[in-house]
């Protein structure tokens, strides 16, 4: 998710992040910043993402973190596996019902 | 491949620390500070959106600890704070970290030096490519005992020609022989030296498989030569290049050894010898025809390589069949080697791996050494689980804090463990510096009493060995104090905390159990030492058969141009001038030092008596070949008869003495002097000519073959008589000076005979003595030190477990006391604590003994390994110094000033 988010609407700092999927969830995903940031941090280390410090609109220093070309292979991998098992179970759930 | 990378990045994280906690803070801060700026923008006011902001992002210390929790390998950093702790810890009680440093040290120490030598001697594989299929082939004569002996020329040819097991079979030769005795006499500038060596065929290094460092080996041709004397040619080993020559280049020029110019054909490479004879200079091996033939001169040590595939087994198999019918096989007739020898000249042959020939009877005293060290290493262990375990007592309020705030019982015993092994890496550091220091002064004190003991160095496996001992006590020590505490919940230990009742009889139990055990393992390695030290002590005063006080000696070589003939001479011209220098009492020269002499077995025949197998000749053990007035000189008393006189040189009677064994076993009872015996002067020395001599005295029996051993059968020949002198004599000499204040004097009267000959193992016959019993005194010096250390750790241990018991019941015993208990009984309630775990350790101890000692039952001389009065003795000895290690805190405990303990608290 926080990769789609990234590549969807380029470099954000974690605040942004949160605050989107919270919007685009519509409130059903509330990520607190014990979970955000050791998951941004993870996948970093996993070498998903890159971040670097930037200023914010504001004018505030933030961490700006953006997809590396080895994450938007890894979202697309994703993309296509939640598609397959999504297609399955829809299969399932509504071909036999 | 992700997580790898993962995992290799938080690696990093922790290592390198990447982005540091401000960084992270930071990025939390901002984090807030947008959720509160949010929470603003829908119309809360400042107090509320910032409570709004935390709610909804969560807390920040949380958030910090995840992140450091992702940012490295938490318990990697988890390892790093106990660490940081447990320094702070352990700066805080410096002399329970001395204490522990000391016994770890002296305990890793000692197991590391021994362990060396374990590994250098034992485990360590020969310097030679494929070491395992090296065998060394010896000839055992079983009814007299003579075990380890060479092969006769003829075997040697004949096994190598029959046999299928073997890719190839070379031999040499150190001792015999009128050419090299094992050492030769070398002029390296104008120095006269005396250097071991070695005869060699081309086969033998070519079985060893080394290839010379400089220059070549020699070649077939050069060695197997029939007849006269070897070519001269000499390979110098590495060391005796380096000191003799310098290492400068010294191929092809020539060399004077024993009197004769030798060319130098090669270097051999570093530390390259042949079953640990410490070989300097090698030889072409070369074999007169007399020799050659005859198949009684057993002078070949033969080693031979396996064929791959073939094992030591198979190979052994296929000699024991050669053995059912040798001399059918080969052809051969008369001494032949068999697989059922009865008479005494009867002899078989054996084969075992070289590695094992080299190590011999020293496997087992070191092992017993690593086995004493390894006791010692527990009792530290136990020592220090005791202390750690009174620590953790003291610190259970810490521990219950941590639990009590979320520290899981895991997480806790990971802190005592790190405490354990950090204490343990610096022990183990130190022990590792005391081991180096140690080994190097029992390498330059005891050159020789330990097989390849140039060998021994602390290298790889010895250090890894060290670390793994160091961490494995560390786990064992700091497991302990855990394993008998339950992590109290908190308000038990406050409430316990203040109340030092004798609640915790739990724990006192394991203490107890570990005084026992410590107990039980100082007794059993007290019992082994007192029983070596009696073994020495018995070795020492062994009565040798003469009078070695005030006795100084030296060996000389007078090798080519020399002759029998001309020998003697020389040798009498020496004495004669040592008998006029001042302090010298007596002079004489005899052709074997006792006690060092291996048995030479000389068929001799024996005027109207035949052997009890019905040979016509007697084997007699030694022959002593002696020049001047030899038992006035060396304090042999003549028993019966008479000694030799100037005058029996003039008389034309061939005469003998033989000694008191011998006496017995011919004649039994009957008188010996005036019977006659035909000595075989060819086989013992090479010249003389044999005739009838007859016995004119009987002398008391000297130890010559090692004071451990019975007495051989012996005989006297006069070289006065025979007017000739073999090469190497040993001259004795009977003085009220030391060595060290005549050896001035002996170098200008032996230069004044032959300037090229060196004076060799100048000493105090008492020294060589020491020296033979060299092996059995290291191992009850070493082992009586682990003892020592053993009773002093476990007498502390005892102390320390005793004194904390006290400690901890101080309020018992001051109540006690304010109810009217006397000072006495005070001690006495301590004491028996204490001496309850003592007596159950020395019985367990003591029955230990009895079980593990009967392994140094073959390394024990004149007692016995279950002998009473060592172990009373040793009992008697433990329990006094338990007694006192228990009664000093009994007696700290009645000094106690009831009204000082109850107000204590």
């Amino acid at each position: 998710m926080v990769l789609q988010t990234l590549d969807s609407l380029g470099p954000l700092h974690g605040y942004a992040i949160a605050a989107r999927l919270e919007q685009v969830s519509g409130g059903a995903l509330q990520l607190n910043m014990g979970t955000l940031y050791p998951a941004l941090m993870r996948l970093e280390q996993r070498g998903l993402l890159r971040g670097n410090w930037g200023t914010t609109e504001t004018n505030r220093k933030a961490r700006f973190y953006a997809v590396t070309p080895t994450g938007r292979r890894q979202l697309a991998r994703e993309r296509h596996a939640w598609d397959r098992r999504a297609g399955i179970i829809h299969t399932l759930l509504r071909g036999e019902a | 491949m992700r997580m790898l990378r993962e995992w290799s990045r938080r690696l990093c994280g922790t290592l390198l620390q990447r982005r540091r906690d401000s960084d992270l803070e930071q990025e939390l801060r901002l984090h807030r500070e947008l959720a509160a700026e949010n929470a603003r923008h829908r119309g809360l006011n400042s107090t509320d959106s910032a409570r709004a902001a935390r709610l909804k992002a969560g807390g920040t210390s949380q958030a910090m600890d995840a992140l450091r929790d992702q940012r490295g390998v938490p318990w990697l950093d988890d390892l790093t704070r106990d660490a940081e702790h447990g320094i702070r810890m352990l700066r805080r009680t410096p002399v329970f970290t001395v204490v522990a440093l000391l016994t770890l040290a002296l305990g890793i120490g000692a197991n590391t030096a021994i362990f060396s030598i374990v590994n250098g001697v034992i485990l360590r594989p020969l310097d030679y490519p494929k070491p395992e299929q090296l065998m060394y082939l010896t000839t055992e004569f079983p009814v007299l005992r003579l075990t380890g002996n060479a092969l006769s020329v003829q075997e040697y040819l004949e096994f190598r020609q029959i046999n299928q097991s073997f890719a190839m079979v070379g031999a040499y030769r150190t001792i015999g022989g009128a050419y090299t005795t094992g050492e030769v006499n070398l002029l390296a500038g104008d120095r006269p030296l005396r250097v071991r060596s070695i005869s060699v065929d081309a086969r033998l290094l070519n079985t060893l498989g080394v290839q010379p460092a400089q220059g070549r080996f020699f070649n077939q041709e050069e060695t197997d030569r029939a007849g006269g004397l070897a070519p001269p040619l000499a390979i110098l080993s590495s060391e005796l290049w380096q000191t003799a020559f310098g290492g400068q280049p010294v191929i092809g020029q020539t060399l004077n050894i024993n009197g004769r110019p030798h060319e130098i054909l090669g270097i051999m490479p570093p530390s390259i010898d042949v079953m640990d004879n410490r070989t300097a200079i090698w030889l072409p091996l070369g074999l007169p025809a007399a020799i050659r033939q005859n198949r009684s001169f057993h002078i070949l040590h033969v080693i031979g390589r396996l064929k791959d595939g073939v094992t030591a087994q198979a190979a052994q198999t296929e000699l024991n069949l050669f053995l059912e019918n040798w001399g059918e096989r080969t052809g051969s007739s008369g001494h032949v080697p068999t697989n059922h020898p009865s008479r005494a000249a009867d002899h078989t042959l054996q084969m075992q791996p070289v590695q094992d020939a080299i190590i011999g009877d020293a496997r087992r005293s070191i092992w017993i050494l690593q086995v004493a060290v390894g006791f010692v290493l527990l009792i530290a262990c136990a020592n220090l689980a005791n202390l750690l375990m009174a620590r953790a007592e003291s610190r259970r309020r810490e521990f219950a804090v941590r639990a009590a705030l979320g520290a899981s019982r895991s997480r806790l015993l990971r802190q005592t463990m790190t405490e354990g092994v950090m204490l343990c890496v610096a022990g183990g550091m130190l022990g590792l510096w005391l081991a180096r220091v140690a080994v190097q002064g029992l390498i330059g004190a005891y050159p020789t009493s330990v097989p390849r003991m140039s060998e021994i160095a602390i290298d790889l496996s010895v250090l890894l060995f060290a670390l793994g001992v160091s961490m494995a006590t560390g786990v064992l020590f700091g497991v302990a104090p855990v394993a008998q505490r339950r992590i109290d919940d908190l308000v038990t230990a406050f409430k316990e905390g203040g109340d030092r009742g004798a609640s915790a009889a739990g724990r006192h139990h394991i203490r107890r159990t570990l005084v026992a055990a410590e107990v039980a393992l100082a007794v059993m390695l007290v019992i082994g030492a007192g029983l070596l030290i009696r073994t020495v002590d018995n070795l020492t005063s062994v009565d040798a058969g003469f009078d070695r006080s005030r006795l100084v000696t030296f060996s000389m070589t007078l090798a080519e141009p020399y002759d029998p003939d001309t020998r003697a001479p020389a040798y009498q011209r020496l004495l004669d001038k040592l008998r006029v220098t001042p302090g010298v009492q007596g002079a004489a020269v005899m052709s074997g030092l006792p006690p060092n002499r291996s048995p030479e077995a000389i068929p001799t025949r024996i005027e109207n008596h035949t052997a009890s197998d019905g040979s016509p000749v007697e084997i007699i053990d030694y022959y002593q070949f002696v020049m001047g007035d030899y038992f006035e000189t060396m304090g042999v008393p003549i028993v019966a008869g008479r000694s030799f006189k100037p005058a029996d040189a003039a008389s034309p009677g061939r005469v003998v003495i033989v000694n008191e064994t011998l006496a017995n076993r011919i004649w039994k009872g009957r008188n010996p002097i005036g019977q006659r015996v035909w000595p075989n002067l060819s086989a013992a020395i090479g010249f003389g000519g044999n005739s009838w001599h007859t016995v004119i005295g009987v002398a008391k029996d000297v130890k010559q073959g090692g004071v451990e051993k019975p007495t051989g059968t012996e005989l006297y020949v006069s070289l006065d008589q025979l007017a000739m002198a073999a090469p190497t004599m040993n001259v004795v000499l009977r003085t009220t000076l030391p060595p060290g204040s005549l050896s001035r004097t002996l170098d200008r009267l032996v230069r004044d005979v032959d300037r090229a000959v060196p004076i060799v193992r100048l000493r105090e016959m008492d020294a060589v003595f020491a020296e033979s019993i060299r092996r059995p005194r290291l191992l009850a010096q070493l082992l009586g030190a682990f003892a020592g250390l053993a009773l002093l750790l476990a007498a502390v241990g005892t102390y320390g477990v005793l004194s904390y018991m006290v400690t901890e019941r101080r309020r018992e015993i001051g109540v006690r006391m304010a109810l009217g208990a006397s000072r006495s009984s005070v001690i006495g309630l301590v004491m028996k604590q204490g001496l309850h775990a003592t007596v159950i350790g020395v019985v367990v101890g003591v029955a230990g003994a009895f079980a593990a000692n009967r392994m140094m039952g073959s390394l024990l001389f004149g007692v016995r390994p279950t002998d009473a009065a060592t172990m009373a003795g040793v009992v008697a000895t433990i329990s006094t110094v338990a007694a006192v290690a228990c009664w000093l805190p009994g007696w700290r405990a009645s000094r106690l000033d009831p009204n000082v303990v109850l107000r204590a608290d």
